[in-house]
């Protein structure tokens, strides 16, 4: 599963390390975090991660392979 | 060190953990308010609510203010306040009951004594939770329950169970759970009910006035207008206003700074974070980077990670100044969640591989202090496996791997350790992993690797002596585990007397602290030497442990030790006795929940092997069933032995003579043989012989047998009885009386052979008074089955006056007693009937399901005129004339 979460905010390098897994691109005042999630329990780890470092979620979708 | 004393009230420390971590723990820590904080009273009057309904939610983001704000509040509560932090590591609602009940007991609501501590990580006995909310209810005050992070609470059985709790608990409890996300409760009902009081992220945000306010009490004074823009950059995110106020006041010009903040377009935590710590002394940013690993700290512990020594100024002052590092009391601190959480994700980047290091050290730290939890969780987390099971085998915790609250962490932890460290600690716990999982040839290789390895360190008066010790402790339990698993007496003795010696050379207090390790280790001494046939020695070691102080940790070697007791009063011929402790064993067995010890569901096998006994032959399928469902991969010898014994039993008094003998020849390997599995399976196999009209193979069956055991000896005189020799038969039977005491599962079918031999050589007076001796006996045990076996020689006899009225009751049908009817839901009693054969039930089955003739025929494979022969033989025996009462009369008598 492929998929986008996109953050408030632009992101740092030093933040973007917090989520190897991902790739993310920043965006007039957003961040686009995407690539593939294993499964169901990977994405909910994904979601919690980001609120442990305060970011605010504004979108999530699953992405077209 | 100098401790902060002026900041509201020094949070109340534990003086232990549930799971005996002699450490004041994080969990039951109010934290303390910082000297910035701002008390708002629109909330503060909110939460006030929460004293009228019986739950309360404080929901929002991470920083949102959501523990301070419990805190302050509660911390002016008159009542008693229960404070629980919940931990991610603390997975299971057995953990989290065990921790809320210890906050409880540390807020003065003591739970009655009664109510133990669950003993298993993930599972908690409902009896255990009724209790507890029956005492709350009794309260006249409310307890205030606050369950902060309750996120973390991960398992969803936690939910239902606070939500039950909760809700018999009446007015004496008051839940507080404050939490990042919604949790499972059924808030809808609650909020259809009033009976919730709700305060979510939108409320915890920071009016502009409120923002002001807290501006000032960090010395920064702005226009309206500014703090406007401030709470709209940071949404009122508490946590945002206040790094921002943090990272301004350092600066000369703060307005000027905090309009640049709010033109800046970085995530806001992570900005705010960099630029609070970039003010910081270089120690200072080096030290809260180090510590950011830590679930707390005390200054000693940052000192070994820092390699300095000013870790208590720094961590005080911190305090002093700012709200990201929270004092627990006791010197120790913790830093704010989503400060630490960015701390670590900035370590990761600026000192990659030191992140692995300082858990090490952490670790290392950790264990000189004997909090063994957090020591596992670091050196897991340094990959440092040495030091990990060094620990566990330290601190003698092995048999935490097998038992306990533990447990499951404890196989998770260390399912990810590879195969490389090669300590003979490392070598223990594999060991341990693999016995566990009853991977006996592995196991046992670890273990003769650890002896090893532990060999070339036994000299006296080393400084490691006590750790040797333990250690040697550790691999006794796992011998004693072993020579059960593999049926090795000689082998159990050995680590029986090694570890009897090696108690006096480890420190007392880590006995105290572990009392499964003796009990386990006694458990497995005493199956082994119930394998071996040494009832009395078993009897003495299995009976220690039931007779230890109670203790969560000891509740499944105490069941397990309860179920072989059992097996040994049934083999003895005890079967009331057996099923007294076989039924102790299955209740404290089935309030823990699923059993995973080496010897599972004895209790069932010895419930279902008496009601084999006592002819009720649908209860002991249904124990059996139950004994194979709790069942493990691989059971040790004796439970092996036990459940081909029980299932040849059931099936031979079923009449399914040929699977009976199928079922005991399969072997039980072990190193030495089992005197009475052996007698059992050969008594079995011969009473099948015997029903199939094959005296002689039985008699020799019987014949190989050592011929000490009494049960062999009885079987035997069968035999030769059966083959026309009361002589030699009542020769064996002669051999029967000295043997030990047998119980009356022996001397009752010895009487009743004694009784067909007396009455075969013409002596009827001696039958009947033999006769009538074995029903006495018989009847207060219910023992029915030796009288269904012993022929039909038997039934004439038992109609006759004064046998009659032996038999009244309870093998024969009472006496038709007017003006009292039946006790519905009581079953009559069996009255004597020759078995039908597994066939003709297999054909009554199908006549009970509406099959006609030839659709039984065609079902079964046989012709019709086989089934015909079948139901008139099956007629026969139930005295019916009509397929329907064949039905209705089976069905009476429990055959179907």
């Amino acid at each position: 599963m492929r998929y986008e979460i996109r953050v408030d905010g632009e992101m740092t390098e030093m933040l973007g390390k917090a989520f190897p897994e991902l790739d993310y691109v920043v965006m007039s005042g957003q961040t686009v975090l995407f690539g593939l999630v294993v499964d169901e329990a990977h994405l909910f780890g994904l979601l919690a991660r980001c609120q442990s470092l305060g970011l605010r979620v504004l979108e999530m979708r699953q992405a077209p392979e | 060190m100098a401790v902060p004393d002026k900041n509201g009230p020094v949070p109340t420390a534990p003086h232990a953990d549930p799971r005996g971590d002699p450490f004041p723990r994080t969990q039951f820590a109010m934290p303390a308010r910082p000297p910035t904080f701002l008390r708002r009273d629109r909330l503060a009057e909110h939460l006030d609510e929460a004293l009228l309904t019986p739950l309360t939610v404080v929901g929002g983001a991470a920083g949102a203010g959501k523990t301070m704000l419990v805190a302050d509040w509660a911390a002016a509560l008159d009542g008693p306040v229960a404070w629980l932090t919940a931990r991610a590591a603390d997975k299971g609602c057995g953990t989290f009951w065990a921790c809320l009940l210890q906050a409880l007991r540390l807020a003065g609501v003591a739970p009655p004594i009664e109510v133990d501590a669950p003993a298993e990580a993930g599972h908690v006995d409902d009896a255990l939770l009724t209790r507890l909310a029956v005492e709350l209810s009794a309260r006249d005050a409310p307890v205030v329950v606050v369950i902060d992070e309750y996120d973390r609470a991960r398992d969803p059985e936690i939910a239902d169970q606070l939500e039950s709790v909760l809700r018999y608990a009446g007015r004496g409890m008051r839940l507080v759970l404050v939490t990042r996300t919604e949790p499972l409760l059924p808030l809808h009902r609650y909020r259809a009910a009033g009976a919730v009081t709700e305060i979510r992220n939108d409320e915890l945000a920071f009016t502009s006035g409120e923002a002001a306010a807290l501006l000032t009490l960090h010395g920064l004074h702005l226009p309206a207008d500014d703090v406007g823009a401030l709470v709209e950059r940071t949404r009122g995110w508490a946590a945002g206003l206040r790094l921002s106020a943090l990272a301004a006041q350092g600066e000369p010009d703060p307005q000027t700074y905090l309009k640049e903040f709010e033109a800046d377009r970085t995530t806001i935590a992570d900005f705010l974070v960099a630029e609070v710590l970039k003010r910081q002394r270089p120690e200072t940013q080096d030290l809260l980077l180090r510590i950011s690993i830590l679930e707390r700290c005390c200054p000693d512990l940052a000192n070994a990670l820092t390699e300095r020594t000013d870790a208590g100024l720094i961590l005080t002052g911190l305090h002093r100044e700012n709200a990201f590092v929270e004092y627990l009391g006791h010197a120790w601190f913790r830093l704010h969640p989503l400060f630490g959480e960015i701390l670590r994700a900035r370590l990761r980047v600026c000192a990659p591989g030191l992140e692995a290091e300082l858990h090490r050290r952490a670790a290392h730290w950790l264990r000189g202090c004997g909090s063994l939890d957090e020591t596992l969780g670091h050196a897991a987390a340094a990959g440092d496996w040495e030091c990990a099971a060094g620990a566990v085998v330290g601190d003698l915790a092995i048999g935490e791997i097998f038992t306990g609250l533990r447990s499951d962490d404890l196989s998770e932890l260390f399912s990810h350790m590879g195969p490389e460290p090669r300590s003979p600690a490392t070598d223990l716990v594999r060991a341990a992993r693999e016995l566990a999982r009853c991977e006996v040839e592995r196991g046992l290789c670890r273990l003769e690797r650890a002896a090893q390895g532990l060999a070339g360190k036994n000299g006296p008066g080393e400084d490691d002596a006590p750790e040797v010790a333990a250690a040697q402790l550790s691999r006794a339990l796992l011998e004693a585990l072993a020579a059960r698993l593999t049926g090795s007496p000689a082998r159990a003795e050995l680590a029986a007397r090694a570890a009897e010696r090696l108690r006096c050379e480890v420190p007392g207090r880590l006995l105290d602290a572990h009392p499964e390790l003796t009990a386990l280790l006694l458990t497995h001494l005493g199956a082994t030497r119930l394998w071996a046939g040494r009832f009395g020695d078993a009897r003495a070691a299995l009976t220690t442990v039931v007779d230890s102080r109670r203790a969560a940790s000891t509740a499944q070697a105490r069941e397990e030790c309860l179920g072989h007791l059992a097996l040994i009063d049934y083999l003895q011929g005890w079967p009331d006795r057996a099923e007294r402790k076989a039924r102790a064993a299955v209740m404290t067995g089935d309030r823990r929940g699923c059993p995973l010890e080496p010897g599972p569901g004895l209790g069932y096998l010895v419930l279902a092997a008496v009601a084999v006994d006592r002819d009720e032959l649908d209860r002991a399928q249904a124990f059996l069933d139950a004994a194979a469902d709790a069942s493990h991969p691989m059971p040790d010898p004796v439970v092996q032995a036990g459940r081909a014994i029980v299932t040849g039993r059931v099936l031979l008094a079923r009449g399914e003579t040929q699977a009976a003998l199928e079922a005991v020849e399969r072997t039980v390997v072990a190193d030495v043989a089992s005197p009475w599995a052996e007698a059992h399976t050969a008594s079995v196999a011969a009473a099948a012989h015997l029903a199939e009209g094959r005296p002689e193979t039985a008699a020799k069956l019987l014949e190989e047998e050592p011929g000490h055991e009494p049960l062999c000896l009885v079987g035997a005189a069968q035999a030769e009885l059966a083959a026309g020799r009361p002589g030699p038969a009542v020769a064996l039977l002669d051999r029967v009386r000295p043997q030990g005491r047998p119980g009356p599962a022996v001397t009752v079918r010895a009487a009743l052979v004694r009784a067909q031999a007396a009455g075969a050589s013409g002596d009827f007076a001696t039958q009947r008074r033999l006769v009538a001796q074995a029903l006495r006996e018989a009847r207060r045990e219910r023992l029915r089955r030796p009288f269904h076996e012993a022929g039909p020689w038997l039934r004439p006899l038992l109609g006759t006056v004064p046998l009659s009225a032996l038999a009244e009751g309870w093998l024969t049908p009472g006496p038709p007693s007017p003006g009292c009817p039946a006790r519905p839901g009581e079953r009559s009693p069996l009255p004597v009937v020759e078995e039908l054969s597994g066939r003709e039930r297999d054909v009554l089955r199908r006549l009970a399901e509406m099959m006609s003739t030839e659709q039984i025929a065609a079902d079964l494979c046989v012709s019709v005129n086989t089934v015909k022969t079948h139901l008139k033989s099956a007629y026969r025996k139930l005295a019916v004339n009509r397929r329907h009462d064949a039905v209705h009369r089976a069905r009476e008598l429990g055959l179907l």
